[in-house]
């Protein structure tokens, strides 16, 4: 099974709630942590890990053999992203930062051959394990490249490969299409948000998309003492979401992310909280050892 | 001139220094900012915009449908939809409408002709206002699970070239989203030079290196602002990385309750809190952008 940690904004603080929560987790399931913010992974840098296990990412890219090239344009008429021109005689080039790979041009080619599977390196899977019990898959974009689907996927696809109990994912901010990709599947989202006026309204965007995507949703309140915790309520109420948590301002996390040392595993008060989260989380579940 | 604000990280004050930033130039510099940052639009908050002007459309997202009545259910669609995107629901083969990115694979392999069509659906809204501090705000907001795609970053910076031509305006400002993908791309993309924002924290700086690669590639200049600078002392990597990298340090401002607290005046802590000590840290930045960006 699945669950995802996610919160509209970026930086509330869902990779700190996403590690410790592993942490605390770890004693109930078997689990893999896997860090779909492919744009700007940092769950490793938390768990004070270095990435391993590399495995690159490569899309499809056509290539012309222009022996073989009819100049019919099929291939570029099909491009839904517009990543083939022709010349006035119909050959085709290829504007490879606009290409997809998404081999829609090679399903229409008429003439075997002529384009060739060619390959183009988006970004990089890693597996790593960490000193507490449970392996890290991260999905890191190259710098340059546009899309981020492909990583998501891939990564997600080699967290799921392990065969583990559990399946928690740490998305990438916002609602776009890769953040529902890495919630797809889910059983229960755990939505991190501020109590501030940005993170309440962009806390209730992923709380919509939790409601779209039919995923119960959980919301834990970071930096709770900066805001108004009962508009984020009102907020999680209309979409039957709950306040499972509030996480106030805290230098000890500061001081604990800075030492490389998750809070979870001191003796600060804090850690208690996230205790907490994972005792809800287990609760909602069901199961564990 | 056009000039692109990003951070690689969210969170690390990106657009609150945007805000104080616009807020210390205006009088001075006519200029339009555009909030690029179409997932999670915080430009229009933090310059207290209570409502927008004008609201366009923008429909370009495109999603695959499948024809339950016409289907064979031979799952070929399934198979070669380059990022499973389709699911069987009660023996349906369905698309997932917040997943689709409108490759039209499916489509095109369908052995059934016209069971799978591609439709366009709304990806968002590009919208404009002007703010109470005199210059226009263009934001943009894309609907919740539609690609974030570049094209409404693209979108946004039209109408904003448009604007400077109409109302005479020598300067573009673009407040880039989180991370190094599509929408940054487009921010970056076409910019005069970028300004850098980071904290000192390991994720941040691993994080803007990777939004600084991207300024590379475009061989722009790049400038850097540390925020919550005094937070992390023995942390000396941020500035280690300025340095050897060559890139300008225009400033650093300390951690500060003056900002989370103008923040939830929907003020730029600048306008909130002129006796903060960030507040003083911004001016003195903003002085420099005067000295060696706009002169």
């Amino acid at each position: 099974m699945q669950i995802a940690v996610s919160g509209g904004k970026g930086g509330t603080g869902k990779s700190t709630v996403a590690i410790n929560l592993a942490i605390a987790l770890k004693e109930h399931y078997d689990l893999v942590l896997a860090d779909l913010d492919v744009e700007a992974p940092n769950d490793h840098l938390l768990l004070g890990v270095e990435l391993a296990s590399e495995e690159p990412v490569e899309l499809f890219m056509p290539r012309f053999d222009y022996g073989k090239c009819t100049r019919c344009r099929k291939c570029a008429e099909v491009c839904e992203e517009h990543a083939i021109i022709t010349m006035r005689d119909g050959t085709p080039f290829l504007m490879p930062n606009l290409c997809s790979g998404c081999a829609a041009c090679e399903i229409v080619c008429p003439v075997p051959g002529a384009i060739l599977p060619g390959k183009k390196l988006m970004g990089h899977t890693y597996l790593t394990e960490t000193p507490y019990g449970f392996p890290l898959v991260t999905g890191r974009l190259l710098e340059g490249e546009e899309r981020a689907m492909p990583i998501v996927s891939r990564a997600k696809k080699r967290a799921q490969g392990l065969g583990k109990e559990l399946l928690m994912v740490d998305t990438a901010a916002g609602t776009s299409n890769t953040v529902s990709k890495a919630l797809e599947d889910s059983r229960l989202i755990i939505a991190v948000t501020e109590p501030t006026p940005l993170g309440i309204h962009d806390g209730e965007l992923i709380l919509k998309l939790a409601k779209l995507m039919n995923v119960p949703a959980m919301v834990v309140v970071n930096r709770s003492d900066l805001g108004d915790v009962g508009k984020v309520r009102e907020i999680a109420e209309k979409y039957d979401a709950e306040v499972i948590a509030e996480i106030p301002y805290s230098e000890n996390i500061i001081r604990s992310y800075v030492e490389g040392k998750p809070i979870v595993l001191t003796d600060y008060p804090e850690a208690g909280l996230f205790r907490e989260i994972a005792s809800r989380v287990v609760e909602f579940l069901g199961g564990g050892e | 001139m056009q000039i692109a604000i990003a951070s690689g990280k969210g969170g690390v004050g990106k657009s609150t220094i945007t805000a104080s930033l616009l807020y210390l130039l205006k009088d001075e510099y006519r200029f339009v900012a555009v909030d690029a940052d179409a997932d999670a639009p915080n430009l229009d908050l933090l310059l207290g915009v209570e409502r927008w002007e004008e609201e366009r459309e923008l429909i370009g997202a495109k999603v695959a449908r499948i024809n339950v009545e016409s289907c064979i259910r031979c799952g070929i669609c399934q198979e070669r939809c380059p990022y499973d995107c389709i699911k069987v629901i009660d023996g349906d083969y369905v698309v997932s409408e917040l997943t689709c990115e409108g490759c039209n694979v499916c489509g095109l392999v369908c052995p059934v002709p016209g069971t799978i069509t591609l439709e366009e659906v709304r990806s968002g809204v590009v919208r404009k206002t002007m703010t109470r501090y005199g210059f226009p705000l263009i934001s943009a907001q894309l609907d919740v699970g539609r690609p974030n795609s570049g094209k409404l970053v693209t979108e946004e910076k039209e109408w904003a070239k448009k604007l400077m031509g109409e109302l005479g305006l020598e300067h573009m400002i673009v407040d880039s989203a989180a991370g190094i993908g599509c929408q940054v791309i487009a921010s970056i993309g076409g910019a005069d030079l970028t300004i850098l924002v980071a904290e000192p924290t390991p994720a941040s700086l691993s994080d803007v290196q990777r939004a600084y690669k991207v300024v590379q590639h475009f061989r722009q200049p790049a400038y850097l602002i540390i925020n919550k600078a005094d937070f992390n002392p023995g942390f000396t990597a941020l500035r280690g990385w300025a340095e050897a990298e060559g890139i300008p340090i225009l400033g650093e401002i300390p951690y500060d309750r003056a900002i989370p607290r103008s923040m939830s005046m929907l003020k730029p802590f600048v306008e909130a809190f002129p006796d903060s000590k960030a507040a003083e840290a911004m001016r003195e930045i903003a002085e420099r952008v005067r000295e060696e960006i706009l002169k």
